[in-house]
């Protein structure tokens, strides 16, 4: 067994024992009985109350049920890495066999696998549009990167528990862009394209799985700039303890004076080192 | 074991660490001692390949460190200054998993856990610990895989007497077991206590490099006051070395005149101060 295989399964371990993370677990076959059951049924009193008929958006709600599993897997993991940042241990496993990018994989990618596999598992079951086998496996790729995206966001932008609970509120609002495509007109609707969700919505509501593959690049470019942004925040953590502890001269006021990295963070960088 | 050569480290155009030279043998606890602020932890990150985009040399075990492999970590032992332990788990559930990570097994987890006093307390959540049994079990955490290489970080920090005579002892006992160890530390007792040589670090540059011992014999001598009555209280002092020589302590010794008599030798802090100017507290 691998080490990086053997630190996912210590995650479960502390999953288990957490009763909030369990229950954020279950979330996702929750949803999807209340989804199947509850919106025709829903329907069917809304036809009668004011003819409004709710098929015509039974895409979104799949593409509702194929976030919501990411999102649930890679909020629990993303509370995981935050308990352990704020118990020191991610820093003690990147000393170890496990090191700092087995312990990303063990944290962010093995859950968003995961992931992937139970919405792919999940969507066949509780779908309410018609979806082929192709367009149940592009949307469980797409919600698991999405799903790879909050947690990156909650890990880049947040310090602690408290923190990442509310920045996984509003990351969850990626999800929204899903909306754009069937409820505002082109081209005003292209202006939330950068969002992965948006092309989920566009390839559901037009029935096309092409527009699958704008929404895996648009995924991949967020990914890729959290993780930089995340490997700089690594970085900025080593620079600030020790150019704090060298006591070299910082003038905050300076046009460049964050020396510690070119990120968007400038303004937190220096209140900190005030 | 580690040989560094022109190490040079910065983030900035300011120098954290400036050309850096030193050797550790196998079997040899090597203290860094410095200010805070000194460079000391950037060098052990470097040492333990976490900061790769350093200039000069950096070979521990063989391995240049900005190009170590996954096995890098097998033959090294952390044990930061703050617990890095999982406070919702059992003493025994920390060392199982951590040990998981390694594939060398080489330390029995109730053997480990008699060692530092924790066999009764094995099955208590860690947040339940004290600060001292904390520190013991973060010790012993990083003895699972018996690493030949032990990296230290102020260890004995904040604990009480006993758990820090306590600590040392451990610390002995895996020297005499053969482990390399680096220690990190401002507390000039322990070096001195603990380490065969010591390296001064002070603005990232190493200002003395030798055994506490010789440091400490570097400065000369150590002098003996004495005291007497003479129209009042009396003092004088001279070198130890030169006792046979000082007539007037001859003559009080042979007319029992002294009223005291004591020898002060330098320490390490003074030795420290006198080559870097700073002090550690």
């Amino acid at each position: 067994m691998s080490v990086v295989w053997r630190s996912f399964l210590q995650m479960l371990r502390l999953i288990r024992r957490d009763r909030m993370l369990l229950a954020a677990g279950a979330a996702p076959l929750l949803a999807g009985v209340a989804l199947r059951c509850g919106v025709p049924a829903a329907e069917e009193v809304l036809v009668r109350c004011t003819g409004t008929a709710l098929s015509p958006y039974y895409g979104l709600f799949d593409i509702l049920l194929a976030s919501l599993t990411p999102a649930m897997f890679c909020f629990i993991a993303a509370m995981v890495m935050l308990e352990e940042r704020d118990d020191h241990i991610d820093r003690y496993l990147f000393a170890t066999a496990c090191g700092r990018n087995g312990y990303y994989v063990s944290r962010i990618v093995l859950p968003a696998l995961a992931a992937f596999s139970v919405t792919a598992l999940l969507l066949p079951v509780f779908h309410l549009s018609a979806l082929l086998a192709g367009a149940v496996l592009c949307l469980s790729l797409t919600g698991a990167l999405q799903g790879v995206i909050v947690a990156l966001l909650v890990v880049a932008l947040s310090a602690n528990k408290l923190e990442g609970m509310a920045v996984t509120k509003l990351s969850s609002l990626i999800i929204l862009g899903a909306l754009v495509p069937w409820f505002v007109p082109a081209p005003l609707c292209f202006g939330l394209s950068f969002l992965p969700s948006f092309w989920m919505g566009k390839a559901m509501l037009e029935s096309r799985l092409t527009y699958f593959l704008p929404s895996f690049a648009a995924a991949v470019g967020w990914i890729a700039a959290l993780w930089r942004r995340i490997q700089r925040g690594c970085r900025f953590l080593d620079r600030k303890s020790d150019l704090e502890n060298s006591k070299i001269p910082i003038d905050p006021d300076a046009a460049s004076s964050c020396i510690l990295c070119p990120c968007l963070n400038k303004r937190k960088h220096k209140e900190v080192l005030r | 074991m580690i040989q560094v050569s022109h190490l040079s480290f910065s983030y900035t155009a300011n120098p954290i660490i400036q050309d850096m030279s030193f050797s550790v043998d196998k079997g040899e606890i090597f203290g860094f001692l410095g200010p805070s602020g000194a460079g000391k932890s950037t060098l052990q990150r470097i040492l333990l390949g976490m900061l790769p985009h350093y200039q000069g040399s950096v070979r521990v075990n063989g391995v240049e460190c900005k190009h170590h492999g996954a096995d890098f970590y097998a033959s090294i032992g952390v044990d930061f200054e703050f617990s890095t332990l999982y406070e919702k788990l059992s003493a025994r559930e920390n060392l199982q998993f951590f040990s998981s990570l390694y594939r060398r097994q080489a330390r029995s987890i109730p053997e480990l856990l008699a060692m530092v006093g924790l066999e009764n307390d094995a099955d208590k959540r860690v947040s339940a610990y004290s600060k001292g049994m904390k520190s013991r079990l973060n010790f012993v955490k990083a003895l699972l895989h018996d690493p030949a290489l032990l990296f230290l970080d102020e260890p004995t920090s904040g604990l009480d007497p006993t758990n820090s005579r306590l600590m040392k002892d451990m610390i002995l006992e895996e020297k005499r077991r053969g482990k390399t160890i680096l220690l990190t530390t401002h507390n000039m007792q322990d070096a001195a206590e603990l380490c065969d040589r010591v390296a001064f670090i002070v603005g990232g540059r190493i200002f003395a490099l030798d055994s506490p011992h010789s440091l400490i014999m570097s400065r000369g001598a150590a002098q003996v006051t004495y005291t007497w009555f003479d129209e009042g209280e009396r003092t004088a002092s001279c070198p130890m070395d030169r006792l046979s020589e000082d007539a007037r302590l001859q003559t009080l010794v042979a007319q029992n005149r002294l009223r005291s008599i004591h020898s002060s030798e330098p320490t390490l802090n003074d030795i420290f101060l006198e080559i870097t100017g700073r002090t550690l507290v």
